[in-house]
């Protein structure tokens, strides 16, 4: 089942909108792509990190998040953290049809069967 | 070389790079943006870098990440050595990760990459007054048409000014008086006091104009001008959500009773003063989640290049709450699940 998210995930480059994503793994591993230079992979990985790390005092403030949006002036990032561990990350633009599908993609990652 | 004209207290910044033409634009872009405050001190070398903190005036030193003479890390520890204090900021072109963690080892508070616009300028800019703590320059009088009618209230308040505020939309619509400082009168249409100011406050589309005092025919406010502000931002906030939300919105007429739709809500100043805080079990706890986030958040926002942070959303399982750490003011808002979708 997981070339299913494989499949899905491969096609999110193609959304008009999507700047770049990412996924990390529970052992760790992560994977992404952009085709923007301010987006190259180590960044992406960087960048999952950070909010994974970003989102731990959420939890303790009864605030636990199914996912989080992060509305900058030219862009939005949306991280969605998975129960058993697994992470995405998309980072979109402004008023895209991404952008409108960040709720679609973020339940559709969340049902995914990844065993 | 210092590029100075402003009498009063300044902030001393050395920027160091080897680049003439970059230490040229982007001396005369910081002064600029700070109105003068800043004096410019530039170095094109690690000598003359040390040279210039020796003197002991350096608050703030931006380091080009690959200075002529030295390694970057070696030019921080020996600037550390001559002024402990000093905050140090690198910059480079590109931010490679591991320039980055060696720069941050060596003592750096800040890695940056080079702004390539006048919008990631600005934003370095004001990354660098928070890092120092210093306050962002007023806005310039002759720059006030583009200020926000909040702002030049606060602006007008703080002053102490005494001045009437009218406010437009094609033709007047109402005046706030302000008396030293003191909000005294508002008033619009058929309303007057504290309906008239939130009802004012809350029309989209206006415009307004600074008009010179002149007493009022009756005085009919007495709260401060802090919380008056805080209630119209909360109503606001409240209008903004609701319409993020899916929720009916007028422009015109703001409610004055608290939103059925929203759980929680906190707003303070920038330095953490609160200001308004309705329904938080521990606004303590939520003004430092707030602060902890734009703490973590501000230096992600150069990582990123997507400009300013405007709010953080999260998503609940029983509703959502929006987050806003913004440099004057930190709002936290919880809205319950009828309105979200």
């Amino acid at each position: 089942m997981k070339t299913d998210f494989k499949t899905w995930f491969a096609s999110l480059p193609a959304v008009p909108g999507v700047i770049a994503c990412g996924v990390r793994q529970p052992n760790g591993k992560w994977g992404g792509f952009s085709d923007e230079k301010n987006f190259p992979a180590e960044k992406i990985g960087n960048l999952l990190q950070q909010f994974a790390e970003l989102h731990e005092p959420l939890a303790p403030a009864e605030l636990p998040a199914r996912w989080t949006t992060w509305v900058f002036e030219y862009g939005q990032l949306r991280f969605v953290p998975r129960p058993d561990q697994w992470l995405l990350l998309l980072v979109v633009g402004p008023e895209t049809e991404a952008a409108q599908s960040l709720d679609q993609f973020s339940e559709i990652f969340l049902a995914l069967p990844m065993k | 070389m210092t590029k100075a004209n402003q009498p009063g207290p300044r902030h001393h910044v050395l920027i160091v790079d080897d680049d003439r033409d970059y230490l040229a634009a982007a001396g005369d872009a910081f002064a600029w943006l700070s109105d003068n405050v800043w004096e410019i001190h530039v170095a094109t070398g690690a000598a003359q870098a040390q040279a210039a903190v020796e003197t002991g005036k350096i608050q703030l030193a931006v380091l080009d990440v690959k200075p002529a003479g030295s390694e970057v890390a070696e030019l921080i520890g020996q600037l550390r050595q001559r002024q402990p204090k000093l905050k140090i900021v690198v910059m480079a072109g590109t931010a490679m990760d591991e320039t980055r963690a060696a720069s941050l080892a060596a003592g750096a508070d800040l890695f940056l990459e080079k702004p390539v616009s006048p919008e990631g300028l600005n934003a370095v800019f004001q990354n660098f007054c928070e890092l120092l703590g210093w306050a962002l320059p007023p806005p310039n009088p002759a720059a006030r048409r583009s200020v926000g009618l909040t702002d030049l209230i606060q602006i007008e308040c703080q002053a102490r000014n005494s001045s009437v505020l009218e406010i437009f939309r094609e033709h007047s619509l109402g005046r706030i008086y302000i008396e030293e400082g003191q909000i005294i009168h508002a008033v619009c249409g058929e309303f007057s006091g504290e309906t008239a100011f939130q009802k004012l406050l809350g029309i989209a589309g206006g415009t307004f104009e600074l008009r010179d005092f002149e007493l009022p025919p009756e005085r009919t406010l007495n709260r401060t001008w802090e919380y008056l502000l805080a209630e119209a931002a909360r109503q606001r906030e409240l209008s903004g959500l609701r319409g993020r939300a899916g929720g009916a919105v007028s422009g015109d007429a703001v409610s004055t009773e608290p939103a059925g739709s929203a759980s929680e809500l906190l707003i303070c100043a920038g330095d953490g003063e609160m200001l308004y805080q309705w329904q938080c079990a521990d606004a303590a706890a939520r003004l430092k989640l707030l602060q902890n986030i734009a703490h973590r958040a501000g230096a992600l926002v150069f990582e990123i290049q997507l400009g300013k942070l405007d709010r953080l959303e999260i998503q609940l399982a029983d509703g959502r709450a929006i987050l806003q750490p913004r440099a004057d003011r930190l709002i936290f808002a919880r809205i319950a699940a009828p309105f979200v979708k």
